[in-house]
């Protein structure tokens, strides 16, 4: 029941949404090719924008993955926590420090630069 | 049955978006009196007048554009502010949706936040507001994990990962004295998540506005009303996990919850207007090597106090 609440409020705010951008979802009226030209502080754009883009920041995407895999663990480990006491403290400790060495492994390869 | 379960609770998650939304603006707008910065016009009625001004406006286009994505994206942030809303607790028994995996559905409105506003500034097919996007998914999958690690935090003591349970276990102490570290670090959360003030690198100014530079008119309207939503969302979730929600003498639980959701949102918009905006390639630096660790010492610490 609680999930069919939360549909319907989805539901409810999606329709509210549309509602308020109605008039240009329904008909856009379409400005001259030069006013649509995108924005570049007064150039004009000789690509694409979606072409190619070097996101430098992969290496750091990757790292996340580690540690969203290991957010998995912590929920139920969470509920469990206070039951199973410092043996669970433990755990997750050393987990934790094995990940955290990776951390500074990327810190040391330069991984959080944006250069 | 119907009305208990169903327009009961849509009707409390719509009106406190709309207030809420309305609120925010206002006390952005009075803060900034406050501080003595330019202001048009009385705070309480130029938000109003700005909204309708937007709805009159025509929506600008760009060359073709990703149009569903373009027009969906406001909607759907709007939708994740709505699903942040429906978790919090107003009291013990008004609670619009009470899930037993409350705090990962937040995780996951945080986690799915990056996706839409990605969405929002890839579909307008310009320049701008793509560095908008790209910056902003870096900000995003930084913040992500502190958020999760304060929030597992607070799931410690309340053996639970259950909102009302949460607030349940804060009946003698809050968990914002029991884990000082927690709000503090939940509170830049928030600021990540609706990119807000010193966090705003997805629609910041040396972009021209970023990922709406190229909007206006009613998506605008839409976006604008999605980002002070998701601010009031957060708000709920910050009070309901750190400040005891609906817990407090003398007044009813509901009204100490938007109180307590008051002083987060005035927190969080006093930061907006205070603190420069940081520059997106020390941010990662700063997630990743400060803030993270200090996550995991809070967590340490929510844990031994658990124990304890």
């Amino acid at each position: 029941m609680e999930l069919l609440t939360l549909f319907i409020i989805m539901l409810v705010i999606l329709c509210a949404g549309l509602a308020v951008q109605w008039p240009t979802v329904r008909r856009q009226s379409l400005p001259t090719y030069p006013q649509r030209a995108p924005f570049l502080g007064g150039g004009l754009p000789d690509t694409h924008a979606w072409n190619r883009y070097h996101v430098r920041y992969y290496p750091m995407t990757l790292l996340l993955i580690a540690f969203e895999m290991e957010m998995m663990f912590m929920y139920p480990w969470a509920v469990v926590f206070v039951e199973k006491g410092m043996m669970a403290m433990m755990e997750m400790g050393m987990f934790l420090a094995i990940l955290s060495v990776g951390i500074v492994y990327a810190w040391r390869e330069g991984v959080f630069r944006w250069q | 049955m119907i009305w208990e379960q169903l327009v009961l609770p849509t009707l409390t998650v719509l009106l406190a978006l709309g207030i809420g939304a309305y609120a925010v603006a206002v006390l952005d707008r009075l803060i900034a009196g406050a501080l003595g910065l330019s202001r048009a016009g009385s705070a309480w009625l130029a938000p109003l007048a700005r909204g309708a001004w937007l709805l009159t406006q025509s929506a600008n286009v760009t060359e073709a554009p990703d149009w569903q994505a373009w027009r969906l994206a406001p909607l759907l942030y709007l939708m994740l502010a709505a699903v942040g809303l429906a978790l919090v607790p107003w009291s013990a028994s008004l609670v619009a949706t009470d899930l037993a995996t409350s705090v990962v559905l937040w995780g996951s409105v945080e986690a799915l936040a990056t996706v839409v506003i990605f969405l929002h500034g890839w579909s307008a097919n310009a320049p701008l507001a793509l560095i908008g996007a790209y910056r902003y998914v870096a900000l995003g999958l930084s913040y992500i994990l502190i958020s999760m690690f304060v929030l597992i935090g607070v799931a410690l003591p309340a053996e639970s990962l259950q909102f009302t349970q949460v607030v349940a276990s804060q009946a003698e102490l809050w968990n914002v004295i029991r884990q000082p570290l927690g709000l503090p670090l939940f509170l830049i959360v928030g600021l990540g998540v609706s990119f807000w003030g010193p966090l705003n690198l997805a629609d910041s100014t040396d972009l021209a506005g970023g990922t709406a530079s190229e909007v206006s008119g009613p998506p605008r309207l839409a976006w604008n009303l999605a980002r002070a939503a998701m601010l009031v969302a957060f708000s709920g979730v910050a009070a309901t996990v750190f400040l005891g929600g609906w817990l407090g003498p003398w007044l009813p639980g509901p009204l100490w919850l938007v109180l307590k959701m008051f002083a987060v949102l005035l927190a969080l918009l006093l930061a907006g207007r205070l603190l420069p905006r940081l520059s997106p390639e020390r941010c990662v630096t700063l997630m990743w090597v400060v803030l993270l660790p200090l996550s995991f010492v809070d967590l340490v610490w929510a844990g031994l106090e658990a124990l304890l």
